[in-house]
């Protein structure tokens, strides 16, 4: 019941766009009682999104056939907001799509296109003036805070890897990796040399 | 003996005359219409809507179907499926209860949802339409008041269309038995009470939490379901069991 709970939260924020962005589902109009099936592979649940003219409805437990129905893991749907990335990313197996590409990259096209005029909104209670300043200060915010946070994130890698040397340069990672690749092959070759020798 | 057990049947904890039953829930649903809504949100504490989202998602409902949301009430499942059939479907509000049916024509139509909804009195022992004529049905906290669930069900198979499928969302039975109890003391005890201060009514909410009691449990129903004809009949228990939703397919 959480998860249905959640879902129907999810639902209403997506409708709370389709209110506050007015371009938001124009391009869904073309796809709309169409059911994209989504499958999150890290959670193991398919969730259906259908778009009805109205409003959006989203729902969990999914298990009825869609007209498109898409696989992939959480940060691979992070990176389906470019819709161009759709062949990309099934083609690098990162992502499994059934059924009808173009109402995929039509979802993909309009929430990549979500642009919400927060200042414009808040003009209603605020006034103009105080709604820019907010929205201003909010935005200088979230900038400062992604530098802040790519600053640390910096600097505890660096001293994670070269001061304390608790972890590896990722080019470590890679040559480890290739090393253990060849090393497995080698047990394999192995292992099937002493098959050869066993079965003489 | 057996001629008068044919002849009576439950109403909550009393033993009535079948042809009373009818006219007893009516009586009930006439007192209760007004703030059916409110005691719904209340009693549950919004749960039932939680209960009905999932009965949606499992209802397969696509546009142009013809749906009949029987016992519909005040159209809570009428209103999505109205969305989700558009244009070119249809959805059907039926209820025995024209008080019910009123209040929700009023609440449909405020919401908009005028094109594609029809309201018809009708009694789920009889269904008036014609047989292979419904893609979907939906019964929700309706079919513990129906008089012969036997004969519903039966009613409700013949009109689906081979395909279709029947939903049935219905206070059950919990397994537990911690729940069990806090469950009992709430109907039994909170429950009038909160109907009196309410809607000034105790006796209906009382009816309420005895005929939950009386009605089949999980594993009975589901035999009825396919008694009466049902494939594939499974059920969900949804809130530790205090609700499952059944559903069955006609092919």
């Amino acid at each position: 019941m959480i998860k249905t709970l959640l879902v129907a939260a999810a639902e209403r924020v997506l409708n709370g766009a389709l209110n506050l962005d007015p371009h938001f589902a124009a391009p869904l109009k073309k796809v709309q009682h169409k059911v994209l099936a989504i499958e999150i592979r890290d959670w193991q649940q398919t969730f259906a999104l259908t778009y009805t003219g109205q409003s959006f409805m989203l729902f969990n437990n999914f298990q009825e056939q869609s007209d498109c129905h898409i696989s992939a893991s959480i940060a691979t749907l992070s990176e389906l907001k470019e819709p161009s990335q759709l062949t990309r990313l099934i083609r690098q197996e990162k992502l499994d799509l059934e059924g009808d590409l173009h109402l995929a990259q039509t979802y993909s096209q309009s929430f990549s296109n979500l642009d919400i005029d927060w200042a414009e909104h808040l003009s209603e209670y605020l006034g103009d003036a105080g709604a820019q300043q907010l929205v201003q200060q909010i935005k200088h915010v979230i900038t400062r805070t992604k530098k802040a946070d790519s600053i640390l994130s910096n600097t505890t890698q660096e001293l994670c890897q070269d001061e304390l040397k608790v972890t590896i340069h990722p080019l470590e990672m890679t040559q480890f990796k290739a090393h253990t690749r060849e090393l497995k092959q080698h047990a394999a070759q192995l292992e099937q040399r002493i098959n050869q020798l066993l079965a003489r | 003996m057996k001629e008068s057990q044919q002849n009576t049947t439950d109403f909550g904890y009393k033993t009535v005359a079948r042809d009373e039953k009818a006219s007893m829930v009516a009586d009930v649903f006439h007192s209760v219409a007004a703030k059916y809504d409110i005691m719904n949100d209340l009693m549950s504490f919004g749960i039932h809507r939680l209960w009905k989202r999932q009965a949606i998602a499992c209802s397969g409902v696509r546009k142009g179907h013809r749906v009949l949301d029987l016992a519909g009430g005040t159209g809570d499942l009428t209103a999505k499926f109205s969305q989700l059939v558009g244009d070119t479907g249809q959805v059907i509000l039926g209820d025995i209860n024209d008080s019910m049916l009123k209040v929700g024509r009023d609440k449909l139509r405020d919401l908009g949802l005028v094109n594609n909804i029809e309201y018809v009195q009708m009694n789920a022992e009889a269904l008036p339409f014609p047989d292979n004529s419904i893609d979907v049905i939906t019964i929700a906290f309706g079919l513990r008041n129906v008089t012969d669930k036997d004969a519903a069900l039966k009613s409700m198979y013949r009109i689906l269309k081979p395909g279709g499928r029947l939903l049935i969302l219905e206070f059950s039975k919990t397994d537990s038995e911690a729940l069990s109890k806090i469950y009992d003391f709430y109907s039994f005890n909170l429950l009038p009470s909160m109907g009196k201060l309410v809607a000034n009514d105790s006796e209906s909410y009382r009816y309420l939490a005895e005929s939950i009691r009386m009605h089949p449990d999980q594993e009975t129903l589901k035999d009825m379901m396919e008694n009466a004809g049902f494939e594939q009949a499974n059920y969900q228990n949804m809130t530790g069991g205090i609700v499952a939703l059944h559903r069955g397919f006609k092919y």
